[in-house]
């Protein structure tokens, strides 16, 4: 390795003009200094040069932030600003509520992203986007600079009537987010007694993960059924219909958990009692021993909180090239936030991040972002627990739209569930998570 | 001068001329774009999970795709096969043949 003094002495010495691999040789000479570490896993001699910052270290910014280093190499600066220690996974959280899984299983830590990448990562909340400035205002006042800043953010939830306070939520977890609520949502299910009722509500499109609702009816029906003989599943689902495996979950529903869960499409939710448990809506009131509520989404608070909302205050348009956002130049956002054409997804959010993070080298090099871009979504749903069914999809720009259309042919479902499916998603879920955090 | 002055100054040098950067930097390699779509399962670069894809042969790996596309009824990969035109997969075979 060239030590910081004899490159600058050879730099000097040979009088050479300074091109843009010197600029990353000059880089890992100054790594201490703070403009980039070289890691095993990032080249020099790119030619790219950058500051980025990302803000949320979830499936979408944790991918973008290793890409942009990975590809782009010691050149491009990247600060990650998350305000966890580590990130919780929401795929396959469903298995803790048949007790499978827990939630430490699912947690990912950033010392890859650090170490084996170099990317700068600043645990903080962003309290300020300065879109003319360039730059973003951490709480304690410090200042990240930035020439493209990424946000992925993922959703937030509104408040459904009746709950408003921390009480009440407490005693009808949403659990979509996976963490504390998910490990109550754990016990009350187990503290049902045999003939129970657990509700279960469905938000309208769009909301993260279509199929996981349907998914965790099944989950939460297998383990009822084994374990608290008579119990009920009562699911109330705001769309007009199952959002995604249709196939799949009408078989669950209809034959394999039958006489256990309870469908009701067309579901809006008036209000919330917790006194009584009882949820008013327009069939009626329901009660339940456990309510488990998923509220309707939006774009995590810095979307709106620094006017990258589209009008409808909820999501941010973006140009799929490149996910830079319809409102605000040199602002990319990516995953659950952005309003696309594509589901709100783990799997498809870390794609997406690919295509922003290639596109962002491409733009820092002087050139334009790829026109012709593909991603995929995937996933594998288990139905009870040891078999899974799975759904895929393959995503492409279509310039007439400017939108990224499915192709048929390769959207899909399985046939039937399996336990080789379940087998499969376990592999799935690892490299998935690999590819996004180490 | 200390060695660190020196640093920051050729940073700055190199800061305030963008325009050398853009000409500079080549372009990325052809289908590593559009190959990533294979990481999340195979590893990033192809480099593991569910099969090695580095360092295969393009033949090989279109060989593979084009027989998962006839398959029926298909599993998750046989359909995700069927996401991508000839030119496509040609790309994406070509890129991980390149790669180690």
């Amino acid at each position: 390795m060239v030590k910081r003094r004899d490159f600058i002495k050879w730099a000097g010495g040979a009088g050479i003009s300074l091109t843009a691999a010197g600029w990353s040789l000059l880089a890992a000479a100054d790594g201490k200094r703070g403009t980039a570490t070289v890691a095993a896993g990032v080249p020099t001699g790119t030619g790219i040069k950058g500051r980025v910052v990302v803000i949320g270290g979830g499936m979408a910014g944790a991918t973008a932030a290793k890409y942009l280093r990975y590809w782009g190499g010691t050149g491009v600066d990247v600060t990650l600003v998350e305000r966890d220690t580590s990130y919780t996974s929401n795929i396959m959280s469903n298995l803790v509520l048949n007790g499978s899984r827990t939630v430490t299983s699912l947690q990912y830590g950033y010392g890859n992203l650090a170490s084996r990448y170099g990317v700068k990562v600043v645990k903080g909340d962003v309290t300020a986007i300065d879109p003319v400035g360039r730059a973003v205002t951490l709480a304690g006042g410090s200042r990240l600079a930035y020439d493209r800043l990424v946000v992925a953010p993922g959703v937030d939830f509104d408040l459904l009537p009746g709950l408003e306070t921390a009480a009440a939520q407490a005693k009808a977890p949403h659990a979509w987010k996976t963490g504390p609520q998910t490990t109550a949502l754990r016990n009350m299910i187990t503290a049902m007694p045999n003939g129970g009722v657990f509700v279960l509500s469905i938000p309208p499109k769009p909301y993260r993960c279509p199929p996981g609702p349907y998914e965790r009816a099944c989950l939460v029906a297998d383990w009822l059924k084994r374990n608290r003989p008579g119990s009920k599943v009562i699911v109330l689902d705001a769309n007009p219909g199952i959002t995604a495996e249709v196939h799949s979950f009408t078989d669950a529903f209809d034959v394999v958990h039958q006489g256990v869960i309870e469908y009701h499409p067309g579901v809006a939710i008036a209000s919330v009692d917790t006194t009584t448990m009882t949820v008013n809506t327009n069939i009626g009131n329901i009660r339940g021993n456990v309510l488990n509520l998923i509220p309707p989404h939006r774009a995590g608070k810095v979307i709106a909180a620094n006017g990258l909302a589209d009008a409808g205050g909820k999501w941010t348009s973006v140009d799929v090239l490149s996910y830079e956002a319809t409102v605000a130049p040199g602002i990319h956002v990516i995953g659950d936030a952005a309003a696309t054409t594509q589901p709100k997804a783990g799997h498809i959010a870390n794609q997406e991040a690919k295509v922003c993070a290639d596109a962002i080298l491409r733009l820092l090099s002087g050139r334009l972002p790829d026109a012709a871009p593909q991603t995929n979504s995937a996933c594998y749903s288990p139905i009870t627990a040891d078999t899974a069914s799975w759904l895929t999809a393959t995503f492409a720009y279509d310039p007439l739209t400017k939108t990224m259309q499915p192709v048929a042919a390769s959207s899909g479902e399985a046939a039937a569930r399996s336990k080789d499916n379940f087998e499969e998603m376990t592999k799935w879920f690892t490299a998935l998570m690999a590819d996004s955090f180490a | 001068m200390n060695n660190g002055k020196i640093i920051r100054g050729l940073v700055l040098a190199l800061a305030a001329a963008p325009a050398f950067a853009q000409t500079t930097a080549p372009a990325p390699p052809s289908g590593r774009l559009l190959a990533s779509n294979c990481f999340q399962c195979h590893g990033t670069n192809g480099s593991g999970g569910f099969e090695r894809l580095a360092g295969m042969s393009a033949k090989e790996i279109i060989g593979e795709l084009r027989e998962m596309q006839r398959k029926t009824p298909p599993k998750m990969m046989d359909m995700h096969a069927r996401g991508y035109t000839d030119a496509q997969l040609q790309l994406i075979a070509n890129y991980f043949a390149s790669q180690r």
